[in-house]
């Protein structure tokens, strides 16, 4: 996979899931419970706007200092014995990836959850260099065996297959016999991956925070596969973006409980590892250890407009109170980040070419700013997107005709007077049962999911009505 | 094939937030900053939210002492169907005079492949806590030569031995005193491990089933 995971045009994307109940049903529900776990989660620390904005502050120190930290990281991660490699593009990081596990003839991979990896489209890279490589993260699993389904969600990925779906994978995949409770596909999936850990020549993980005073890196799970593969295999590959780092265990703390508590709504989640290459003496972990760090478009990022954006910590809490996810569900944003943080960072990493749409897949609520654990203002970088695309004139020509049309209707008294006197008779041959059922591209995108009502008979009633009781509003 | 690309990687980085390279930074200093929501606890106190913390986390909670720990962390491993026990080589072990039956100890005479079969064959797994986090219910446990990393993810089964003077309120407090270690130039272990209870997963339908990669079940065993 790379970081775009669908081709088809935003609308067929959207209108997919629009039409799909079981998912928007599971988006909706999945929403609900992690919005209420969080918010006890969040209050059970106190002042949480507080956090939140400790939270801010150590993320933009880290960014202002980034080539900094990221020099005292490759130090020691050096002193130690291990290896750091700087990627500029996708390709870079890939390659090198490809290098050890050629080097090593490694044939078997496990692997646990890592976006930047499906960003530098590593999997397809290794696997044409004829490996097999494990995604071991149930939900990641799952997706594989399903021949490689785009994920749905950062922190649910599988969240729109249902259990007999995974049932059916299962058995048609791995020759799965059970039923389809949850307990004894996740059971079955142990077993099998266990096997899989312990066959395994080297481990590939992301990276949740890079810890530069310990040339360490921090991963924060709840199955603890992350462990695994950093504990079995010989060699462990870590990739992180250029972004993810912190100078110490103390700011690592403060971000992984609120990153916790945002994505789960958990204290801390079961595990929380902070690990780099095996000490002396000691008889796991990896005898080879290297870090990857990826730019892949992300220092254009950094300093300016959007800079912000690089403060995420991936939690998912923007995804969970979104009302526009809610009904169009993560593959209808083309990108491996979906929700409002995919709408603003995909078309910085992608492109507007590929992603332009995205900005405009927002109702501006601003509940994803308010929900953000680091501050990131989202919806103003939105507003901030889509002001760049009407200045290049990406948007359709037919599209800008009609806004042109209705920015000088609703700007002049005179001209909205006239318009609403023929609204009425107008709208009839649209209408059915006062609702507007036909229309122009504008009026159809709103009509597929909401009602519009007719316009009313009498043109500006409200300013008729109060021209005939002028003087009374104050009697 | 070490530091690779690093110096025109991080000039690119410097010139992009408008400055030459930085070669000294001061940190904020997070313990002004950040809120402190508890206040003081009592040693009670801590235990008991240990105690309500692993309610939520699916994790068992047992007092018991010096004196009965051996008859306690017996029953626990009898409750987990028995089996075989892998221990750490901590000192504490002998300390308290422990011995279990049917036992393998993770050591470094063992070499890798011989500890990891260990744990993997291992019905349950005992290490002692370095650090327990009362408001997460969490233990910290760091890699040693006597005490590796599968030995917390591999067995069915996982009980830390946690002796209440070092409960503290949260994690804050672990993250500064191993902070403070490692700017001391203390060499800490190459794997430090924040454990709350067992392995688990919301990944069908967001239901929680517990036990899909490491542990199955998980106790803590306070002393
Ligand atoms: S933008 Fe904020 S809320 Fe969204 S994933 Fe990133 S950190 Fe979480």
């Amino acid at each position: 996979m790379s970081l775009q995971t669908d081709k088809r045009e935003f609308n067929e994307r959207t209108t997919d899931g629009i039409g799909n109940p079981f998912m928007r049903n599971a988006v909706s529900s999945a929403q609900d419970s992690l919005k209420t776990r969080r918010l006890t989660a969040a209050a059970s620390l106190g002042d949480w706007e507080q956090w939140r904005t400790l939270g801010q502050q150590i993320r933009q120190h880290t960014l202002k200092h980034l080539d900094y930290y990221l020099g005292q990281l490759a130090d020691n991660i050096e002193k130690k014995g291990g290896h750091i490699y700087f990627a500029k593009t996708k390709e870079e990081a890939s390659d090198y990836i490809r290098d050890i596990i050629v080097k090593k003839k490694a044939k078997k991979i496990v692997k646990s959850k890592s976006m930047v990896t499906e960003e530098i489209e590593m999997n397809h890279v290794l696997m044409e260099a004829g490996c097999e490589l494990i995604e071991t993260d149930l939900g990641e699993y799952i997706l594989q065996m399903d021949d490689w389904d785009p994920p749905s969600h950062i922190v649910a990925p599988a969240l729109h297959k249902d259990r007999t779906q995974i049932q059916s994978v299962f058995t048609e995949k791995l020759g799965y016999t059970g039923d389809e409770s949850p307990e004894n596909l996740a059971r079955f999936a142990r077993t099998v991956l266990r096997q899989k850990f312990l066959e395994a020549d080297v481990g590939i993980t992301g990276c949740n925070f890079a810890v530069a005073n310990l040339g360490a890196i921090n991963l924060v799970t709840n199955e603890g596969n992350g462990d695994l593969t950093a504990a079995i295999p010989k060699t462990h590959i870590a990739v992180m973006g250029m972004e993810r780092i912190v100078p110490t265990l103390e700011e690592m703390e403060v971000l992984d409980n609120l990153l916790c508590r945002s994505a789960v709504g958990q204290k801390l989640t079961s595990y929380i590892s902070v690990i780099g290459p095996s000490a002396s003496g000691e008889t796991d972990g990896p005898e080879d250890f290297h870090l990857v760090v990826v730019d892949n478009g992300r220092s254009d990022i950094l300093g300016s407009e959007f800079n912000e954006a690089l403060q995420c910590i991936r939690c998912g809490a923007c995804l969970n109170v979104c009302p526009v996810y809610r009904h169009i569900g993560g593959h209808a944003y083309g990108s491996i980040y979906p929700g409002p943080i995919g709408a603003v960072i995909t078309p910085l990493l992608g492109g507007y070419d590929d992603y332009k749409e995205l900005p405009f897949a927002s109702s501006l609520c601003a509940a994803c700013t308010d929900v953000c654990p680091v501050k990131i203002p989202l919806h103003e970088q939105l507003i901030l997107h889509r002001q760049k695309i009407v200045k290049e004139k990406r948007t359709g020509a037919v599209e800008r005709l009609q806004m042109k049309t209705a920015g000088r209707l609703l700007s002049s008294r005179v001209l909205f007077g006239k318009a609403l006197r023929f609204a009425n008779p107008a709208s009839r041959l649209l209408s059915r049962h006062g609702r507007i059922v036909r229309g122009p591209e504008l009026v159809r995108g709103w009509i597929n999911t909401r009602d519009l009502s007719q316009p009313v008979k009498q043109q500006d009633s409200f300013r008729a009505w109060l021209d005939k009781r002028k003087g009374g509003a104050g009697q | 094939m070490t530091v690779s690309g690093k110096d025109s990687f991080l000039n690119h980085i410097a010139s992009k937030l408008g400055r030459e390279r930085i070669y000294d930074v001061q940190r904020p200093d997070l313990q002004a900053l950040a809120p402190d929501s508890y206040g003081s606890l009592t040693a009670d106190e801590l235990i008991e939210m240990l105690k309500e913390q692993c309610f939520f986390i699916h994790t068992q909670v047992i007092e018991s002492n010096a004196e009965i720990l051996q008859q306690t962390l017996d029953d626990l491993v009898a409750a987990n169907g028995g089996g075989s026990v892998i221990t750490s080589g901590d000192a504490r072990f002998a300390e308290y005079g422990l011995e279990f039956a049917n036992a393998s100890v993770w050591e470094e005479a063992a070499g890798r492949e011989q500890n990891i079969l260990r744990s993997e064959a291992a019905n349950t797994a005992i290490v002692f806590a370095d650090y327990a986090l009362a408001e997460s219910g969490t233990v910290v446990v760091e890699s040693r030569p006597d005490q590796g990393r599968a030995l917390h993810f591999l067995p069915a089964h996982y009980i830390a031995v946690i002796e209440k003077k070092r409960i503290m309120l949260r994690s804050t407090r672990a993250a500064a005193d191993l902070n403070r270690r490692i700017q001391a130039g203390e060499l800490l272990g190459s794997s430090i491990n924040f454990i709350s209870g067992p392995s688990n997963s919301a990944d069908i339908e967001m239901k929680l089933v517990v036990g899909v990669h490491g542990p199955l079940r998980a106790a803590y065993v306070l002393i």
